[in-house]
């Protein structure tokens, strides 16, 4: 069946490329998710296919004759020798074994939050690819593809408690579920291969869209029948409380403007690519934070796609934990200790940093497009940072 | 030796393959976690039990990272004469760029891994400098003088790329590194990659000669006799690098690096240069050609403080030999300028004071037609 309908769409996908050159799908805003109400209940359900990188999707043409070339397998496979990946949890879920690149590596010697999601988002297209049901290599599926569907991602929570190091063997788990009637979750536990310790837990949450009219989508029965028999109930993260993020606005603490997208952000459909959003929210914050402490949460909220040639603000805005927020500022400034007693914690060599308690430090953060006349978000996002424990 | 640690290494990937292939172990059927801290100690206790190993082949425990499992498990290995070492990767969909390809940042990040995959598996530093024990001794570190990339066909993604390289002495203060980039499933070569590198005291940042004790070393793994990945003679990879004229024809001021920037070694990484010198390209040439060769002189390196400015000018080519090679499809002479490939000179420097950072030269063909 599956096999039938990729011949069917063959040709006409092909012919639908050449003409669809400057076609930009993602443009359109998201602000229309409030199907049901709350932003975040209604707007979950991630196509298996589409991954991370749905947002910047849409190439159908091209997808076609990738499909060709890549050998994108219409039945279900279970084991793939060179994405080291295998199909689990009953045959419907997927592992795949990673090892930590050089180049993924930052400054502190640990994979970067950037490389840990660049690698949700190919472990989870993989899982699609694995499954037989791919159709482009943005992870729509057969039937999605016949009814113009695309994934988008609308929300994405990654908790990490530790960060692999150059070389370290990592295994990826991933799996799908249902998001409320018309949306997907997808969950992904990073675990070292030598130990089994969980090093880090993620959740998303995807909406269809037709690709022509922008408009959200119900899932059409032939698209449940496809993917519902993937989902299952287990999760990565729980929360009882989904959190709201605030807007920010020009009084935030910190800001960048004037960001503009480097040819290496642009993906193939000239759009930034979701992960270089992280990147944009987390230069933000000062360097001498970012040295000092790790990043245990991030949770995001997409609402616009950003082009080619944006020009995009960044804005960041700590918690107001009383003096925390401060401390950075004193940091070499004596004068100004509020009245505690920081001797013992200078003394160590850790500075007023260390002083400060151990409260985790969040923040508030916004990407948006600026425009004269009004400025539109593109993500929303929430970060939980911890201290570094000094170890080399 | 060398054969004891090819067999090794062999021996290691046939178990983790049985073992990759065996029943998986039940890892997810744990409940969901409390989210905890890893206790450093754990990590440091798996660590610690691989250290043996290094040391046994004479690398200094203390200055380097011990081998992890990855090494073990590494789908690369050496060639059966242990002169060369190669590995397969497969192109992930995110190193895929807006030409639907792996960028050239994909394939330099590559090109990087498996040199340092090379470097790990016969012995030297694995805290990315890939040092020898002289060098340590010494402070001496390679440090990267040029870089050439030739792309003849960019893999798309899910495409396996077979990548094998090799390292060689290069006159009395350098080293070379090469590789060849094959598309696995055809055997077909897509690329061609040489590096020259030059040792520097990590104190005084001056650059030193490689003494006899370093090249023995350093050589014992080097091919016997003269590898290129270039061996046509006058080749592209050989040309010098011009200093660009002021007043440049394109330009992207202002470009900082940020913490992201950033390699293990706190210097800026070699392939966020490339980035930086592609962003002063004109765009209708990014629209309709694709980069075949890339050539880097690395002059000083930026410092996260810098400020940078990446500066591009057309370089017209004179003579036919220049512009041609033996991909093109053109095979007259021509005085003018072929359309089909295009050539740029680039120059990255610090915005203050103008000291060069990057020399580099580009040249681009047509993108095949869809």
């Amino acid at each position: 069946m599956a096999t039938f309908s990729t011949l069917a769409y063959f040709p006409i996908t092909i012919k639908v490329s050449r003409i669809r050159a400057s076609y930009d799908p993602n443009k359109k805003s998201l602000n229309n998710i409030k199907i049901n109400g709350t932003l975040t209940k209604s707007t979950a359900k991630l196509d298996m296919a589409s991954t991370l990188t749905s947002i910047s999707v849409t190439e159908n043409g091209y997808i076609s004759e990738q499909q060709v070339r890549q050998n994108i397998p219409t039945t279900k496979q279970f084991v793939d020798h060179y994405r080291q990946g295998m199909i689990i949890e009953g045959g419907v879920g997927y592992r795949q074994r990673v090892v930590i690149r050089s180049y993924e590596v930052g400054p502190d010697k640990t994979a970067t939050l950037e490389s840990i999601l660049n690698l949700l988002q190919e472990t989870a297209l993989n899982h699609v690819w694995m499954s037989g049901l791919l159709s482009d290599g943005f992870g729509a599926t057969h039937g999605m593809m016949k009814h113009d569907l695309i994934w988008v991602v609308s929300r994405m929570q990654v908790q990490v408690d530790h960060y692999p190091i150059w070389g370290e063997v990592l295994e990826i788990d991933t799996w799908v579920g249902a998001s409320g009637k018309n949306g997907m979750r997808r969950d992904w536990l990073i675990r070292s291969e030598a130990t089994g310790h969980v090093f880090a837990r993620a959740t998303s949450t995807w909406v269809m869209m037709n690709r022509k009219t922008r408009r959200l989508s119900k899932m059409p029965e032939d698209v449940r029948a496809e993917i519902a028999p993937w989902f299952i109930k287990k999760q990565a993260i729980t929360e009882d409380i989904v959190e709201k993020i605030v807007k920010l606005n020009s009084q935030a603490k910190y800001m960048n403007n004037d960001l503009k997208p480097k040819r290496s952000d642009l993906d193939m459909n000239h759009h930034v690519n979701n992960v270089k959003y992280v990147r944009w929210m987390l230069e933000t914050i000062p360097d001498k934070i970012l040295e000092a402490h790790q990043l245990t949460s991030i949770i995001l909220e997409y609402r616009r796609e950003c082009g080619s040639s944006d020009i995009v603000q960044s804005l960041c805005q700590p918690d107001e934990d009383g003096i925390l927020k401060d401390e950075v500022k004193q940091e070499n400034d004596g004068s100004h200790i509020n009245g505690f007693s920081l001797a013992a914690e200078i003394l160590e060599g850790n500075g007023y940093l260390a002083s400060f308690g151990k409260q985790p430090l969040r923040y508030t953060h916004l990407l948006q497009i600026d425009e004269e006349s009004k400025n539109e978000e593109i993500v929303r996002g929430r970060t939980t940072w911890k201290k570094k424990s000094f170890s080399h | 030796m060398m054969k004891l640690s090819c067999n090794a290494v062999d021996q290691i990937h046939g178990g983790a393959q049985c073992r990759f292939l065996g029943p998986h172990k039940t890892y997810c059927a744990a409940p969901r976690r409390k989210v905890s801290i890893l206790p450093w100690g754990s990590g440091k206790k798996r660590r610690a039990e691989i250290v043996a190993v290094v040391s046994d082949r004479g690398a200094v425990p203390g200055r380097v990272e011990p081998m992890t499992l990855a090494d073990r498990l590494r789908q690369g290995s050496l060639a059966e004469d242990g002169k060369s070492y190669r590995e397969c990767f497969i192109v992930r969909s995110y190193e895929v760029g807006m030409n639907k390809t792996a960028t050239v940042e994909t394939i330099a990040n590559l090109l990087q891994e498996v040199g340092c995959n090379h470097a790990q598996v016969v012995g030297f530093s694995t805290d990315g400098f890939a040092t020898t024990t002289t060098m340590r001794k010494l402070h001496l570190i390679w440090v990267t003088a040029r870089m050439h990339i030739e792309v003849y066909k960019y893999p798309a993604w899910s495409d396996v790329v077979e990548i094998e390289t090799w390292c060689q002495g290069e006159g009395r203060i350098g080293t070379r590194r090469d590789w060849i980039l094959k598309d696995y499933a055809t055997g077909q070569v897509i690329g061609r990659a040489t590096s020259k590198w030059v040792m520097m005291n990590q104190d005084t940042r001056r650059l030193q000669k490689v003494s006899d004790d370093v090249r023995e070393e350093h050589l014992v793994f080097a091919p016997r006799e003269l590898r290129l990945a270039f061996p046509e003679s006058n080749n592209s990879s050989l040309k010098k690098i011009a200093k660009l004229e002021d007043p440049a024809e394109y330009t992207r001021l202002g470009l900082v690096p940020r913490r992201a920037d950033l390699d293990m070694n706190q210097h800026v990484n070699n392939v966020t240069y490339i980035g930086w010198v592609l962003e002063s390209m004109p765009q209708e040439v990014i629209d309709t050609h694709e980069l075949q060769t890339i050539t880097l002189d690395y002059r000083r390196e930026c410092q996260q403080d810098d400020v940078v400015d990446s500066l591009t000018n057309v370089e017209h080519v004179k003579n036919a030999e220049a512009n041609l090679d033996s991909r093109g499809a053109n095979g007259s002479p021509a005085a003018t300028e072929n359309h089909d490939y295009r050539q740029f000179l680039h120059l990255l420097r610090i915005s203050g004071d103008g000291s060069e950072i990057n020399r580099g030269r580009t040249v681009w063909r047509k993108k095949p037609a869809r």
